[in-house]
């Protein structure tokens, strides 16, 4: 379904100017000690979440900025 | 056949004679017909055979709701000739017929019915399993409507995307009430109507609006306000196809014969959506309730009223709603003879309407339904039965008018996932859950009353102005008082099917299916909607909803007999109206990058190829071996546009540690006047670009990346340092630069006749980076790279200069035998230095230790880079795919190469060729191949099995890389 | 003639206790039903559909069957399954309209034709019939075709593989219900799973929407599009993107395409149905959801490279389009585990858009790993533990685009 996303600096905009950047996982983890289990969690697995969940976007066709939004992923609408 | 010429009502112009080609017939028709509407004139009553069981078909809409009058028209096969404008010299054929559809040969199908119960081809023809393809040949020829025209051109395909305030789905009286209270509060309207002019069903109707202007006056007075508003754009003949998330719609409108195109395909986006798409009739089921001469009340009366066509001379009605008994009264008035109008409804009807009825000699029948229609091709007589199914009447008739009742067009409704509810007041599916701003008005809600439409239609309108901020409270508030003192909705009947035998009873026209299919798929345990129309296929043919969208549920309820279980409707997917492929199309979109020597290139006779959005330069003559291209490289200088590189600049306090970050090398080495050559990977450490870097200043890097990454390094770089907050500038310059290679033994030579720096070996080595000026005045970025192989200086100069720089290089290397090479040549070159192209010689697997450049990678946890886990984690994994070079050895052919693509085998796959060529300069044939690790060593022999080889095998010989100037001299010259 | 309208698969009560419960109504989970039944003597078991059957991928997606995959391992279960279609329809006595009309890959490139290489020749050695084909014989076998160069993209050429070909996905779907029905697997629909109980890393019993709880040693998480969520009820995560995916058809037409033709560059694929409508799927929209809403850009884009690679389309209508579920993995590769990491927890799941060919032959090998808790060799590729130990499989050669990053 068209998306609509608001971006900080651009406003609210169609979803396809945007790229999507997966869900927020916090920083990047240290890399003394990671486990390779530890880290397939980080790069590779996802909660898949049903609901709203805090994810990353970049405007490609605009400012060229990562941010986040909140998404309800069941209605595909932008939580504000 | 005799017109009405004085109806105020007309939409055509009697005295405009235009012709058209019927099945090699010619006939005439006149202006403001449909092409449906100009058969009929001409006696056409049969105008197609139904897709299973062939049984005649004739007109029963005039909206497009079924396949029955689907004809091939100017080519394109399936085409609504009851929504298709007439124009002079259309060719018009019948389709899905051997013969005629008056005289089909495949007519005997429909004694066959009983053999072709639902799901029927799901139960038959796969045993013996040898017969099925048989079985299926005949099954493929039988299905299917329309051939397709091979060679169909059409016309003009227009499109049109729209930002606008409110859209407004229907011009009929709500959508013009509520688009006009919406334009009135200063905003800016879009409305669509399907038909080709405004009004909805007001439009035809002599009925009274208030006691001095009837209903079609009030249509024409609504309509010139809209047109002559200036906030409003109106798109009448305009289909809806979708109604999408956010208050998007699409739709097609249908050129008219003074518009430049011929379907234009319309994109609107919304603050808000008023849908007011009015009603269809739900048709009643009765035994041969789809033989020609049946049609539903709109269909006959606007046959009389718009196109001035009395549907027969004796017609009999069956309906369920106070509109089949005003068209009644308007068609006995016209002329029509009607012995008999049964009524399902045992009361609730207008006592006017019935007193009228009684006053003109109709018999009324309060109580009946129509049971079974007689006639072979065409209506002759009807049996009209009382709804308990006790008493029987028959009449001889050319046409029965019937209706069950009206039903919502929700499609918009429901594709904007508003959530349904079968109400029982009007027999209707309404929503009951809306998404946000979107605001059905009008009959959707079962609302008959002409003021208490409007008012809806007015308050939706200030709703979505509303959603748009432009709330008038007030008024909104006036009008919901006044719309409860309006009449309510109406009152619908629930009656599915009439009593009968359910054999011939259709539900859906387009797929053949009965009451009798219906119920044998819910013994077999489909007895939900939506499982039972997929197994029966009702509802998937062209007319999807409209014909057995609200029948079909109610059967399903029937069957059940239990009144606990509410009828559930299924689903309407876009588009609403079957939508030509050219109008989605639009025109051709072959959109494409030119580097800024393109034109140079193309003197030069380029072969160009499509790489990404580029266009690239891949061979400079027919001779795909490249032997000279590649020669001249080896022997004298050659040229290559490399523009399409991805270039950066990186600058700013944090510049090192985001190069820190996704770089796998330690950039802290980095310097000014050198390049370094580093890769990216990604987190599986796998490789994803490669490149160099310099320094251009304090803090400030200039990087270059590969054709493939230019479109996204900005964000990877961003993406992978979003959490920092680091203080750099990156900024995309791919666009801004140009960049030419120089290769090839005399290129030192070419370049000095440009500059007086000094390009010595001492001065300027390799890897060497210098900013100089180029014939004078080009500024250019000069580097000493040996991607091919040879002596090479790689210039970037802005995208202005580029092409003067491809000329100057050219003449100043025409002593030394300069000649442009492209993408082959330069494949062929990196090869023999075993350089890799990421995506050639890489597949998502394959990591930098794979690839022999595990050297690149520089610990540096403090960085975090990206993939130097996974190449901390896969460093020395066994059983994996290594990167090897090979050449080809007996008993094969050593200068015969496999294809790229072959693959490596013993007992089983062990890897594949990636690369291969017969190299002239080595003369022998050698190539880079991806192979499990242990065939890996240098050494080991390979068997190679190209396609259609028959088994036979190549041979090879695992060697190390690079082929060519194994000590690299020849890039250090 | 015709006999008496059985119910193809049975109504029954829901019972307190199964020897083996199946979350997800759709083809792998019915499939697998039907083999730990057929092949295994494991009847007591239930299917439980939190709608009806058939309501996610299994009746959305467009029935494509091919085997001529890119990696062996795919290659050998993808040969199995295409010649399991015929067996079923037999076996089952239910005719899933298998159309064995060969598919066309076109290619574009220099390069897209060496990628072709390398699976026609993969194929070939495994004895499965594929071969490259120039521009000249792709317009042989679908004269449609435009081979000149207008095209944005010209036709270089392809690979046909003429054993693979297409079915009618539903039918599939109620043929393998009514065979696994008819041996005493119980099918349920309308039954939600709510939650799952695990005691010492060991499953115990799931419960449903109406709070009944059901014991079982074994549960298989075959929820398509919904895995992840099922999942996530026993505490685990899963390397999987769920993205909407759109698919439409046209008008139903006399036979004119005769192959399934597809192109990588231009994302589209196109086959005629026995029906006679032009079926046709696109790409995914980039992000996840679980909503199987359209969108407007997809059937446009459908129109735009379907009419340029057939011109003749351009006078075909567009009736229908729609959405389902594909439960993307980064490599293209589906998701196969049991006892991992959960005692009796198994996981089918992860296809993509690869969920409908592969169906039947995995629930085949699914129900020996139910049945004997050891995975069989086949299936042994798959295990979720290929990500932590950077060992993608090689199906796809690029970067897949989907996902968080790539």
């Amino acid at each position: 379904m068209s998306l609509t996303i608001t971006c900080p600096i651009c406003g609210k905009r169609n979803g396809y100017e945007f790229r999507y950047g997966g869900q927020d996982k916090g920083p990047r983890p240290e890399e003394d000690g990671l486990t390779p289990e530890k880290w397939a969690e980080y790069v590779h697995l996802n909660e898949n979440t049903g609901g709203i969940q805090k994810e990353w976007w970049f405007h490609r066709s605009g400012c060229g900025l990562w941010f986040t939004i909140l998404r309800d992923t069941q209605t595909n609408q932008e939580i504000k | 056949m005799n017109r009405l010429t004085h109806l105020p009502t007309l939409r055509i112009q009697p005295s405009k004679a235009l012709s058209l080609t019927y099945n090699k017939k010619r006939l005439t028709g006149v202006e403001g017909d449909s092409v449906a509407t100009a058969l009929y004139a001409n006696g056409i009553r049969i105008f197609s055979r139904s897709v299973k069981y062939h049984r005649p078909r004739g007109l029963y809409s005039l909206d497009g709701e079924s396949s029955n009058c689907f004809m091939a028209v100017d080519g394109v096969p399936n085409t609504r000739t009851c929504t298709t404008l007439l124009k002079d010299g259309m060719t018009v054929n019948p389709q899905n017929v051997i013969g005629t559809p008056e005289h089909d040969w495949l007519f005997f199908l429909d004694y066959f019915g009983w053999a072709m119960p639902a799901g029927f081809y799901h139960r038959h023809f796969h045993r013996p399993y040898v017969l099925w393809p048989t079985f299926r040949k005949w099954i493929r020829k039988a299905a299917g409507f329309g051939n397709v025209s091979k060679n169909w051109e059409g016309g003009i395909y227009d499109e049109l995307h729209l930002n606008t305030d409110v859209t407004v789905i229907g011009g009929g009286p709500a959508g013009m009430s509520a688009a006009l209270a919406a334009a009135n509060q200063g905003l800016r309207i879009v409305l669509i109507e399907g038909r080709p002019w405004l009004g909805g069903f007001f439009e035809y109707s002599p009925e009274p609006y208030t006691l001095d202007i009837p209903r079609y006056e009030r249509a024409r007075e609504l309509a010139r306000e809209i047109e002559k508003h200036p906030n409003i754009r109106w798109f009448c003949h305009t289909y809806l196809m979708g109604l999408y998330g956010n208050h998007q719609i699409t739709a097609f409108q249908k050129g008219g014969e003074k518009d430049y195109f011929d379907e234009r395909y319309i994109e609107v986006r919304s603050q808000s959506v008023v849908v007011a798409t009015g009603c269809i009739e739900r048709p009643l089921i009765f035994e041969h309730n789809e033989r020609p001469g049946v049609m539903q009340v709109g269909c006959a009366h606007r046959l009389a009223r718009t196109y001035g066509l009395l549907p027969g001379t004796k017609a009999v009605f069956s309906v369920g709603h106070d509109q089949g008994l005003e068209a009644a009264l308007d068609l006995h008035q016209l002329g029509l003879k009607i012995p008999a109008v049964a009524d399902i409804r045992f009361d609730g009807q207008n006592p006017d309407l019935v007193d009228r009825l009684n006053k003109s000699e109709i018999r009324y029948m309060r109580g009946w339904v129509a049971g079974k229609v007689y006639g072979h091709h065409q209506t002759s007589k009807i049996t009209l039965r009382s709804t308990e199914g006790t008493r029987e009447e028959s009449y001889d008739c050319d046409v029965v008018v019937a209706s069950a009742g009206h039903t919502p067009v929700s499609g918009p409704l429901i594709m904007a996932q508003a959530k349904l509810r079968f109400d029982l007041h009007t027999g209707f599916f309404l929503p009951h859950r809306l998404p946000g701003n979107v605001h059905p008005a009008g009959r959707l809600w079962g609302l008959t009353d002409p003021h208490a439409i409007e008012c809806s239609g007015m308050m939706a309108g200030l709703k979505a102005a509303a959603d748009c901020g432009a709330a008038d409270d007030n008024r909104l508030k006036d009008l919901k008082e006044k719309l409860k003192e309006l009449p309510g909705p109406e009152r619908g009947t629930k009656l599915a099917i009439s009593p009968g035998k359910p054999g011939k009873q259709f539900v859906c026209f387009d797929e053949d299916v009965t009451v009798k299919n219906i119920y044998q798929a819910c013994d077999m345990g489909f007895d939900v909607p939506e499982l039972n129309k997929r197994f029966t296929a009702a509802g998937t043919g062209p007319g999807q909803w409209g014909i057995p969208g609200h029948n079909l549920p109610l059967v399903i309820s029937k069957y059940h007999a239990d009144s606990t279980i509410p009828p559930m409707p299924t689903t309407i997917r876009p588009p609403m109206a079957p939508t030509l492929m050219a109008t989605y199309a639009g025109k051709r979109h072959n959109i494409f990058k030119r580097t800024p020597a393109h034109e140079w290139q193309e003197k030069a006779h380029a072969i160009f190829r499509r790489v990404g959005v580029w266009k690239r330069a891949r061979y400079f003559s027919k001779d795909y071996s490249c032997k000279t291209e590649i020669e001249t490289v080896h022997q004298a200088v050659g040229i290559i546009d490399v523009s399409t590189l991805g270039k950066f600049r990186l600058f700013g306090p944090d510049a090192l540690k985001a190069l820190q970050r996704v770089y796998i090398g330690d950039m802290s080495t980095v310097k000014k006047g050198r390049v370094k050559y580093s890769a990216m990977c990604n987190d599986d450490g796998c490789l994803i670009d490669d490149g160099v870097v310099t320094l251009t200043a304090e803090n400030d890097y200039y990087f270059t990346t590969s054709t493939g990454r230019a479109g996204t390094t900005v964000e990877w770089i961003r993406y992978h340092t979003r959490y920092d907050g680091w203080n750099f500038h990156l900024v995309n310059l791919t666009d801004a630069y140009g960049a030419i290679n120089l290769a090839g033994p005399k290129a030192r030579k070419v370049l000095s006749e440009l500059t007086d720096d000094d390009l010595s070996n001492e001065a300027f080595p390799f890897t060497g980076y210098r900013e100089m000026t180029l014939a004078g005045k080009i500024p250019a970025r000069v580097m000493r790279l040996g991607f091919v192989g040879e002596l090479s200086f790689e210039m970037h100069v802005s995208s202005s200069m580029t092409g003067y720089l491809w000329k100057c290089l050219m003449e100043a290397g025409k002593p030394f035998g300069i000649r442009p090479f492209g993408l082959e040549a330069q494949n062929v070159l990196r090869m023999q230095k075993g350089h890799v192209i990421i995506g050639q010689e890489s597949e998502i697997r394959t990591t930098l230790h794979d690839l022999g450049m595990g050297g690149l990678w520089y610990k540096k946890p403090e960085s975090k880079t990206v993939g130097a886990v996974a190449l901390k984690q896969t460093k020395h994994q066994k059983d994996r795919l290594k990167l090897v070079g090979f050449k080809m050895v007996e008993p094969s052919d050593p200068k015969r190469a496999p294809k790229d693509g072959s693959i490596i085998v013993n007992d089983t796959i062990r890897g594949h060729v990636c690369t291969a060529r017969y190299s002239f300069i080595l003369n022998e044939a050698i190539g880079l191949a991806l192979v499990e690790d242990k065939y890996a060593g240098i050494g080991t022999q390979l068997e190679i099995f190209e396609d259609g080889s028959d088994h036979q095998r190549l041979h090879a010989q695992v060697v190390k890389p690079p082929f060519y100037d194994i000590e690299g001299h020849r890039i250090r010259m | 003639m015709f006999g008496k309208y059985k119910r193809l698969w049975k109504k029954s009560r829901l019972k307190s206790s199964y020897d083996a419960v199946i979350i997800g109504g759709g083809l792998h989970g019915i499939s697998t039903a039907y083999f730990l039944a057929k092949n295994y003597g494991m009847t007591d078991v239930a299917i439980l559909e939190k709608r009806y059957i058939g309501f996610g991928g299994a009746g959305r997606n467009t029935a494509i069957v091919r085997a001529n995959q890119r990696t062996k391992e795919n290659l050998r279960l993808y040969d199995e399954g295409l010649k399991l279609w015929p067996k079923l329809m037999q076996e089952l006595d239910f005719n899933m309209l298998f159309f064995n009309c060969g598919n066309l890959n076109l290619a574009h490139s220099e390069a897209g034709m060496s990628a072709l290489r390398l699976q026609v020749a993969s194929a070939q050695f495994h004895g499965i019939q594929s071969e490259l084909v120039n521009a000249k014989q792709c317009k042989e076998l679908v004269p449609v075709l435009d081979i000149s160069d207008r095209l944005a993209f010209p036709i270089f050429g392809g690979m046909y593989h003429p054993p693979g070909g297409t079915l009618r996905p539903e039918s599939v779907l109620w043929g393998i219900a009514k065979g696994a029905s008819q041996k005493g697997v119980q099918i349920h629909q309308e039954t939600e799973v709510k939650s799952l109980e695990i005691k010492n890393n060991k499953v115990v019993s799931v419960k449903t929407g109406d709070g009944k709880k059901i014991h079982t040693p074994r549960v298989l998480n075959a929820a398509g599009g919904y895995s992840a969520l099922i999942a996530n009820m026993a505490g685990i995560r899963l390397p999987v993107d769920v993205l909407p995916i759109q698919a439409m058809v046209s008008q139903p037409l006399k036979p004119f395409l005769d192959h399934v033709v597809s192109s990588g560059v231009y994302h589209a694929y196109a086959n005629q149905s026995l029906k006679g409508e032009v079926v046709t799927g696109s790409h995914m929209d980039p992000w996840p959801g679980y909503t199987t809403q359209v969108t407007a850009r997809y059937i446009k884009h459908q129109a735009e490279a379907l009419t340029e690679l057939m011109p003749c389309l351009r006078g075909v209508k567009f009736m229908r389009t729609w959405g389902g579920l594909a439960d993307m993995t980064p490599d293209m590769a589906p998701i196969i585990d049991g006892n991992h990491p959960i005692d009796g927890f198994y996981i089918d799941c992860g296809w993509g858009y690869f969920g409908f060919k592969s169906a039947p032959v995995t629930g085949k090998y699914m129900a020996k790993f139910m049945a004997t808790g050891k995975c069989p060799e086949i299936l042994k590729p798959f295990t979720m533990k290929r990500f932590a130990q950077h060992r993608l499989s090689g199906e796809t050669a690029s970067p897949v685009n989907y996902g968080p990053w790539n």
